[in-house]
């Protein structure tokens, strides 16, 4: 791409940006998103735990933050999304464990604070209650806040939906093009990236742990977001009915989280207290899992460190990090017309549906002119998932198309077809595989797949297998071919 | 009288067993082993310390990318490296069945290397 | 094919070749392999190195070698094969569920079932090495499959964590081909794997190993671009003050072996947590009657011979359930691991006739005498966890069993103490 013109251009391909460019696409707005990674949603949208919904939780019930009515603006809309976009949700409620009768007194403040601003979902239980929704919870649990409004999805399924559904009702999508500089000029904006240059009139700045940077770029950062960095470990799925809803302890220090959720495909997540730490450091420490583990058994002493089968870091951008609250960035510059800033921070997947809308209403008041689309179609279907098939549905479609009767991940029982779908879908990459289908997401963690899974790309991308990456970039996956080390020993 | 420590392999004791060599390059001593097989085994490494060399070679006009190869009897060590260097500008074209001769006389030790599986198109 | 089927194998790596050849020798008519590659031998194509055969075949064969043999013989025993087929599912009744390109989706209920699907290999996942998630970490298994089959080297700059056999054959398998293996890092104290391979792979390539060390942070944000590794303690924390940097482009992990019993699970066979294989008494039968199993899919053998020994009991075990020529259960005894013993397979024997015993120890002894109950005992210059101990029962030693006795206690005992 050398030179493109957009109306509107979107920078990030996390939850928020995607979310955005879909809600765009409802318009006759010509709208591009460009993505600085080989995929979208490899930001903070793939480092967190899956919860949804959220907002009801909220210690702060500061309602005339932004931010609070845009979380809980999206708690509705969260479920009819996701099934637009045939992504997984679950309703698995949260628990608040109480401890003693401190906890007791502070958690019936904050349901009355919920129940002030309109949130009436909140529901103390007994301990014997308590004991039976959640068997495994630690004996001195003396009760919980029960909210049944709590969901978990797959946010890289949502984020690659709303991805796919942008593109379907005429929104493009680059992937691989870093922005690197944004000049004003009399039209709006000349950016440049690495993939070449674009022209546009409106920018929608998503670039999450990059957001204060982009608008950097042309003083639109009127704004100051710091990087916080949390821990999330993953349990086998044979441990996956240790909980079967969010459970989640209130510890002392704001942002320290101890959460035990379970994932929508029966693993169960730990999340842990976040901290301050250097942008992009998103390497994990043995006293992350240690302090992981401790939280965790605190709630549920049964956990063990044996069950974990992979584990990383993730980042959300905090506005007021000290003061246990914040606000979002979701506005129009101030010293930029038609440059507008989109952060959350937390929760962001939560917020993403209001957000999106919230966006494009703000396009609007900056003279974006929103014609409807009368061919938007909201819907989009997932690949089909095989092993979910029925047993008449598996044989129909094999004796479709063979490759759904090539078995290439043994864990998930992820076939060819669904591999080389993924890849027609916009994977380039093992881990846009991988995050497409759940691939290299077992116990072995690719250690068979993986030679297929690359042979499968090499063959579907027509290029050496020797250049097929992990995620994109340097990252290739095997650096020589047979007997070239030799060879250039010569 | 010069030293040569060699670990025995016959069993998972690993004993370190000492060489003294005397005149000529002759052994004239032979200690820290405890069991007439590894005597034998340390005195034939000594003089012959060969190996039997396993890799593969790159095909042509073939699905199967490479053929492995073993040679059919050991090599002098010291001759794997060298070995290799000939193996990387081998090319095995099908077809071939196991224990076909890949390459004969290798490097001019009278060994030849073999096919350790068949080969098809 | 699949109509009246006797006997299922599942896998056709050295366990379920030999099981299969023996099934049909025992009298079992329908025998059928399932596999889920487009060929049999399962590992044994990637393991093209020698030292396969020493004792089933008196011969120092290569892993595609031997594997060739018993294909010959599966062959000439007209034994039914089902290729790119996966097993994706047996009941608790037998019944198996499976997927192929050419069948579509099958099920069908054999009389009799053999596991032998193998072993995986242990993550870094698992192992929660701390630091980032770079391209560039193999486990050893995974990157012998492209170095020997798929035509391709991971990287020019190793390091390998873990002295298995797999790990040190590796080091062995890059260094020929041209990269540079830097080092070789062990947690434990001693090598994991054979002598013959420490000398082989490592001393003849001058390849470094590092003892009581373990890899604590791997860095590189796209690819791997160096590792920390650390000395350890002697309960293999890392001791701070001891991290060093080692500049690399791949991690190889080769640091343990997982029997692979998720169908087992399904099919409600019990599991020793030990071995994590099934329980098996001497025929090599599980919980589940006429589910048999044999090879990996037990416990993690070091010499392929013995898993077709093992597998070729299991395979007649199956052949002899569908024929009914099956011996009245008899007694049970239990095979008790004590001192120094980590388990002993199989767990149960009918100590009526002679059996063969596989165990391994806990910690590496030297001077100890291997004692099974007061039947047998055995003196042994030395005892390794990474080298599995093989002990004969002949009728007369269990003749000399009290009437009754329904446990034998195995011990490994000092000598001189």
């Amino acid at each position: 791409m050398s030179e493109i013109k957009t109306e509107v251009l979107v920078i990030g391909g996390g939850v928020l940006g995607t979310a955005i460019a879909r809600e765009l696409s409802r318009y006759k707005v010509d709208v591009t998103l460009v993505e600085k990674e080989a995929d979208v949603s490899w930001g903070s949208t793939k480092a967190n735990m899956c919860i949804v919904c959220q907002g009801a939780d909220a210690l702060e019930f500061r309602k005339e933050y932004r931010r609070s009515k845009l979380v809980w603006e999206s708690i509705p809309m969260m479920e009819p999304l996701c099934r637009e976009l045939d992504v997984p949700f679950k309703r698995i409620g949260e628990l608040t464990i109480i401890r003693n009768n401190d906890e007791m007194t502070k958690f019936q403040k904050l349901k009355m604070r919920a129940e002030s601003v309109g949130i009436t979902t909140h529901q103390f239980i007994d301990r014997e209650t308590l004991h039976r929704m959640e068997p495994n919870i630690a004996k001195d649990a003396i009760g919980a806040l029960y909210d049944p409004t709590i969901a978990i999805t797959d946010p890289v399924r949502l984020t690659i939906a709303l991805a796919e559904n942008a593109k379907q009702n005429g929104g493009n999508l680059i992937t691989e093009a870093e922005v690197q500089d944004i000049a004003r000029n009399a039209d709006g904006f000349e950016v440049k990236t690495s993939q070449g240059n674009i022209s546009c009139e409106f920018i929608i700045n998503a670039a999450g742990m990059l957001v204060d940077k982009v608008a950097a770029m042309v003083n639109a950062d009127d704004f100051v977001v710091f990087p916080i960095r949390g821990y999330v470990a993953i349990l086998d799925k044979k441990v996956g009915e240790v909980v079967s809803h969010e459970v989640h302890a209130r510890p002392e220090a704001p942002g320290e989280s101890n959460i035990i959720t379970p994932s929508v495909y029966g693993n169960v997540l730990l999340g842990t207290p976040m901290k301050l730490a250097r942008r992009g450091d998103y390497a994990t420490t043995q006293e992350m899992t240690d302090v992981t583990l401790r939280n965790a058994h605190q709630l549920v002493p049964d956990i063990s460190g044996k069950d974990i089968i992979n584990s990383f870091a993730g980042f959300l951008m905090f506005r007021n990090w000290e003061l246990g609250w914040h606000e979002c960035v979701v506005s129009a510059s101030r010293n930029v017309p038609r440059f507008i800033n989109v952060s959350i921070g937390y929760p962001g997947v939560s917020a993403a549906p209001a957000t999106a809308k919230e966006v494009v209403g703000l396009l609007s008041q900056e003279g974006l002119k929103l014609d409807e689309n009368p061919k938007f179609n909201p819907y989009r279907k997932e690949i089909t998932d095989f092993s979910e098939l029925s047993d008449e549905e598996k044989t129909e479609l094999i004796a479709k198309d063979a490759n759904y009767g090539h078995v290439v991940c043994r864990c998930e029982t992820v076939t060819e077809g669904e591999v080389v779908e993924a890849i027609r879908r916009g994977a380039t990459t093992l881990d846009g595989v991988k995050f497409r289908t759940r691939a290299g997401m077992g116990r072995c963690q690719g250690g068979f797949c993986s030679p297929r899974v690359t042979g499968i790309l090499a063959r579907e991308l027509g290029i050496g297998e020797e250049e097929v990456t992990k995620k994109g970039g340097k990252s290739r996956h095997l650096l020589y071919k047979s007997k070239a080390l030799l060879q250039g020993r010569e | 009288m010069a030293e040569e420590r060699i670990i025995c392999i016959g069993c998972p004791l690993g004993c370190l067993v000492t060489i003294t060599i005397g005149d000529k390059g002759k052994v004239a001593d032979i200690s820290g082993y405890q069991c007439k097989q590894g005597q034998k085994y340390v005195l034939e490494e000594y003089k012959n310390p060969a190996r039997i060399l396993t890799a593969t070679v790159l095909t042509q006009n073939s699905s199967q990318p490479l053929l492995s190869v073993r040679t059919a009897a050991p090599l002098l060590k010291t001759k794997l490296t060298e070995g290799m260097m000939v193996l990387a500008k081998t090319r095995a074209k099908p077809p071939i069945k196991l224990g076909d001769v890949i390459i004969s006389n290798l490097l001019g030790t009278g060994v030849d290397l073999v096919a350790t599986n068949d080969l098809a198109d | 094919m699949l109509q009246d089927v006797d006997v299922a194998v599942i896998g056709s790596g050295p366990a379920g070749m030999a099981a299969a050849i023996k099934a049909k020798e025992a009298g079992a008519e329908n025998v059928v392999i399932m596999e889920r590659a487009e060929q049999l031998g399962g590992l044994l194509h990637q393991c093209i190195h020698n030292g396969f055969g020493l004792l089933y075949f008196k011969e120092d064969l290569t892993g595609p070698e031997y594997a060739h043999r018993f294909i010959e013989k599966v062959m000439d025993a007209k034994v039914k094969m089902l290729l790119n087929t996966m097993v994706t599912g047996i009941a608790p009744d037998r019944k198996v569920t499976a997927v192929s390109s050419q069948e579509g989706y099958t099920t069908f209920r054999p009389k009799a079932i053999v596991l032998a699907m193998g072993c995986r290999e242990k993550t870094r996942g698992a192992l929660n090495i701390p630091g980032t998630r770079p391209a560039g970490i193999f486990t050893a298994g995974t990157a012998q499959r492209f170095v020997n089959v798929e035509g391709f080297i991971p990287g020019e700059k190793i390091v390998i964590l873990g002295s298995g056999d797999i790990g040190m054959i590796m080091a062995r398998r890059l260094t020929l081909e041209g990269a540079e293996v830097k080092v070789v890092v062990e947690i434990l104290p001693y090598v994991g794997g054979l002598i013959r391979n420490e000398v082989q792979c490592l001393h003849d390539f001058n390849i470094p190993l590092l003892l009581e060390h373990t890899v604590t942070h791997i860095h590189g944000e796209k690819r791997v671009e160096a590792v920390t590794v650390a000395r350890v303690d002697r309960n293999k924390n890392p001791i701070a003050g001891t991290e060093r940097q080692i500049e690399c482009d791949s991690l190889l992990l080769s640091v343990g072996l997982i029997p692979e019993n998720e169908l087992s699970l399904m099919a409600g066979v019990e599991l020793d947590p030990v071995t994590g294989g099934p329980i098996v008494d001497e025929t090599r039968q599980t919980n589940v009657p006429g589910i048999f199993a044999g090879g990996n899919v037990v416990h993690v053998h070091d010499l392929v011979d013995n898993v077709s020994w093992e597998s070729e009991l299991a395979g007649q075990s199956a052949a002899s359930f569908v024929t009914e020529r099956k011996k009245a259960a008899g007694r049970r005894v239990t095979l008790k691991p004590g001192r120094n013993i980590r388990y002993i397979v199989p767990h149960t024997i009918s100590g009526e006739r002679e059996v063969t015993l596989y165990m391994r120890v806990n910690d590496l002894e030297e001077g100890v005498r291997l004692k099974v109950g007061g039947i047998m005992s055995k003196a042994l210059r030395v005892v390794k966890p990474s080298e599995m101990l093989k002990i004969e029962l002949s009728s007369a030693q269990l003749g000399k069993l009290e009437e009754g006795t329904t446990e034998i206690v195995v011990d490994c005992e000092k000598r001189g103490e």
